[in-house]
């Protein structure tokens, strides 16, 4: 008992403890502010990456392979709403139109592609697509003036030539408008002696533009360029089928369950090369890379704890040279090593638990109100989180429970364990020792 | 003579200071009776101190054997030492040795908790600070039972010593130089209280001192020069002035 009325005691008579408990709190202030963010900005990723990505995407059929079939296969399975076969390209974008002088400001982040004019092509079967995906909405979404004139057949040739819709950031970058023509230098991947080599396609293909879509996500709509699947298959030649087909489930199926369906069924009549992957297998990669920052950016803040922890360590092996002469005197009265240890090793669960407290109330607090404060920063022009750079109005945050327990629990256990240090030195000193310290 | 309590045979200890051996105590007899006042007399240097942390049990001595009721203590292991020190002998130092950070009360009830759990002391708590706080009144301090050792003068810290030695009710009390820093009016006021104690709870004590009219109100005198035992007899037969002290 004396071991806690000690323990206290000798806390609160030393302000330099709260040196421990700020340095632990802000540990784990850090710790739960810094990845909530993350957690936040992955979910919302997350959402913009769901809204552009099909539930599920069929890979590596044969070429030939009528949709229609394919409809027939897996339309027996209740969870498919609808199939949209697309044929992907990569290519490099010529604007036909020289571009404008002054070029409107890059949003979010296609300004990291602004100067890079690769872009993907994406063939589409427009009537699929405006009844089974979000392509009718995108269409609806941009600026009215950038709209189709036919948005249900938004692909219509002009003059007798392919039309392709862009996304308004990149026609104003490239000061672009309707009807006006941009070429597109495809690439393909050749075999040669073995290896896979890239080759541009000498002559470029020819579109016209027909309108803008504008999903909720500017990184997907600054890199592609819709046109027609039956066109561009034509102009691609030999490789001219679908490469992916996009399958849109039924509302509140289990979209990995009904994938796994699909691609036992595919591959029993096509082989094992058939793939089905779910929008956010697809993503992996994308989300897996903020994943992995966001598992650095809590590598790098556990230093923080790290230094508290020292701190801590610090203030308490002060404590225990102060208190050398009390170590006796606990002695001669009768506490063993064990009580006298406990004394300082309280102490120090006493630092990390206020500190963990502190630090997980002041974190959650921080998280909700992050928004708030950083609309309050703007008027002094500066910006947390700019709209500019992450395409989010509002700062977002998760609070994962699980995570807060995780480091409030390991920053408590790290103290403890640091605080042992002292604690030991302090219970194997000699009582004669410390009794003759004046 | 009462029943011993104590007993200390051929007691040797020695320090080690770098790569000579330092011979403090060189073949110490003594024998504490029950309830029985000893005062230990002998110049600086002579191994009192020494010899009271060996009977104290915070030290082992090097050879030799000490024996509480008949029974061997100084090959326990340090657990039980510290139990044994806890529960039968107290202890009083000529630098009082309070908690800075505790009040007098605290102090006192400090002496009590060794060995009581949380829940134990959370059952108790009314009786033990019931206890020191009449330990306090017996040592003349209940109006000082709220100040902190830097509020006390010398000779009030010496009872609150006192009082925290008496709360686990020992058996034997140790006390080195207990007035060693007082003046001789308040040293007369402590001493007075000791031997009350003594009287009213049976309870034995060796004193280390250097003055020889303390000595004298003590029912034995055992002088200690170089290490050894030079003069152990009654107070009332004994030669009181140090260098009266007979040749060994
Ligand atoms: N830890 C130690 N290391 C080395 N020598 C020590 C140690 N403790 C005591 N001594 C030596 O042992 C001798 C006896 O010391 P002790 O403190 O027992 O004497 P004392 O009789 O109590 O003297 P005083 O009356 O001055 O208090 C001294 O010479 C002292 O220097
Ligand atoms: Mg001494």
């Amino acid at each position: 008992m004396y071991r806690l009325l000690l323990a206290t005691r000798y806390l609160f008579s030393r302000p330099i403890n709260l040196l421990g408990v700020l340095g632990i709190a802000l540990g784990v202030w850090a710790l739960i502010v810094v990845p909530s963010i993350f957690t936040g900005y992955l979910r919302e990723v997350g959402k913009h990456l769901q809204s552009t990505t099909a539930d599920a995407t069929i890979r590596g059929l044969p070429g030939g392979v009528p949709i229609e079939t394919l409809d027939e296969l897996c339309g027996a399975d209740p969870a498919v709403a609808g199939l949209a076969p697309r044929l992907l390209w990569q290519g490099l974008l010529h604007p036909a139109a020289p571009p404008s002088r002054s070029r409107p400001p890059a949003r979010g982040l296609d300004e990291l592609t602004s100067e890079s004019p690769l872009v993907s092509l994406l063939g589409i079967d427009t009537t699929r697509e405006l009844h089974f995906t979000g392509l009718g909405g995108w269409l609806r979404a941009a600026p009215a003036e950038l709209q189709p004139k036919d948005l249900d057949d938004p692909l219509r040739p002009i003059d007798g030539e392919p039309a392709a819709l862009l996304s308004p950031q990149r026609m104003a970058r490239d000061g672009l408008r309707l009807g006006d023509r941009i070429a597109v230098t495809i690439g393909r991947l050749d075999r040669e002696d073995g290896e896979e080599v890239f080759h541009l396609d000498e002559k470029p293909l020819h579109f016209r533009v027909a309108g803008a879509f504008e999903s909720s996500f500017a990184a997907f709509d600054g890199l592609h360029v819709f046109v027609d699947l039956e066109t561009l298959a034509a102009r691609l030649g030999g490789d001219s089928s679908p490469n992916e087909v996009a399958v849109q489930m039924q509302h509140g199926v289990d979209t990995a369950q009904a994938a796994e369906r699909l691609e036992r069924i595919l591959q029993a009549e096509y082989g094992r090369r058939v793939r089905v992957a779910t929008w956010s297998e697809a993503n992996r990669l994308q989300l897996g890379s903020i994943d992995h920052q966001r598992g650095l950016m809590k590598l790098v803040l556990f230093v923080i704890m790290v230094v508290a922890g020292f701190v801590v360590y610090a203030t308490l092996s002060m404590m225990v040279t102060e208190k050398t002469r009390d170590i006796g005197i606990l002695t001669a009265m009768g506490a063993d090593v064990g009580g006298v240890a406990t004394v300082f090793v309280a102490c120090g669960a006493a630092v990390a638990v206020i500190g963990a407290v502190v630090g997980v109330v002041g974190g959650c607090l921080s998280a909700v109100y992050l928004d708030d404060f950083n609309t309050f920063l703007r008027r002094f022009d500066i910006d947390l989180f700019p709209v500019r750079v992450y395409n989010l109005r509002r700062v977002p945050y998760d609070l994962d429970p699980l995570w807060i327990a995780q480091v409030s629990g390991i920053s408590v256990l790290v103290t403890v364990a640091v605080a042992a240090i002292p604690a030991w030195r302090a219970a194997r000193q000699d009582p004669l020792d410390a009794l003759r310290h004046e | 003579m009462t029943t011993p309590l104590l007993e200390a045979r051929s007691i040797t200890k020695s320090f080690q200071l770098g790569r000579t051996e330092i011979p403090v105590l060189r073949g110490v007899d003594l024998t504490i009776g029950r309830g029985e006042t000893v005062a230990l007399l002998g110049t600086s240097g002579a191994g009192k101190s020494t010899l009271l942390h060996l009977l104290g049990l915070l030290d082992r001595p090097n050879d030799g054997s000490i024996s509480f009721d008949d029974q061997r203590v100084d090959d326990l292991s340090t657990k039980e030492r510290a139990r044994l020190r806890h529960r039968r002998i107290g202890f009083v130092f000529q630098f009082y040795h309070l908690i800075p950070e505790l009040d007098a009360l605290r102090n006192v009830q400090l002496g009590a908790l060794m060995d009581v759990g949380l829940w134990e002391w959370l059952g108790n708590r009314g009786a033990i600070k019931a206890r020191a706080a009449a330990l306090l009144e017996e040592v003349g301090l209940t109006d000082r039972a709220r100040h902190r050792p830097a509020e006390l003068s010398g000779g009030e810290r010496q009872r609150v010593a006192i009082a925290r030695a008496l709360i686990a009710e020992p058996e034997l009390i140790l006390a080195d130089e207990p007035t060693g820093n007082l003046d001789s009016e308040t040293a007369e006021g402590i001493l007075d209280l000791l031997f009350r104690i003594n009287r009213e709870r049976g309870i034995a004590f060796l004193l280390v001192t250097h003055d020889p009219a303390l000595a004298r109100r003590c029912d034995r005198i055992v002088r200690m020069r170089d290490g050894r035992v030079v003069d152990d007899g009654l107070a009332t037969t004994a030669p009181a002035t140090e260098g009266a002290a007979p040749p060994a």
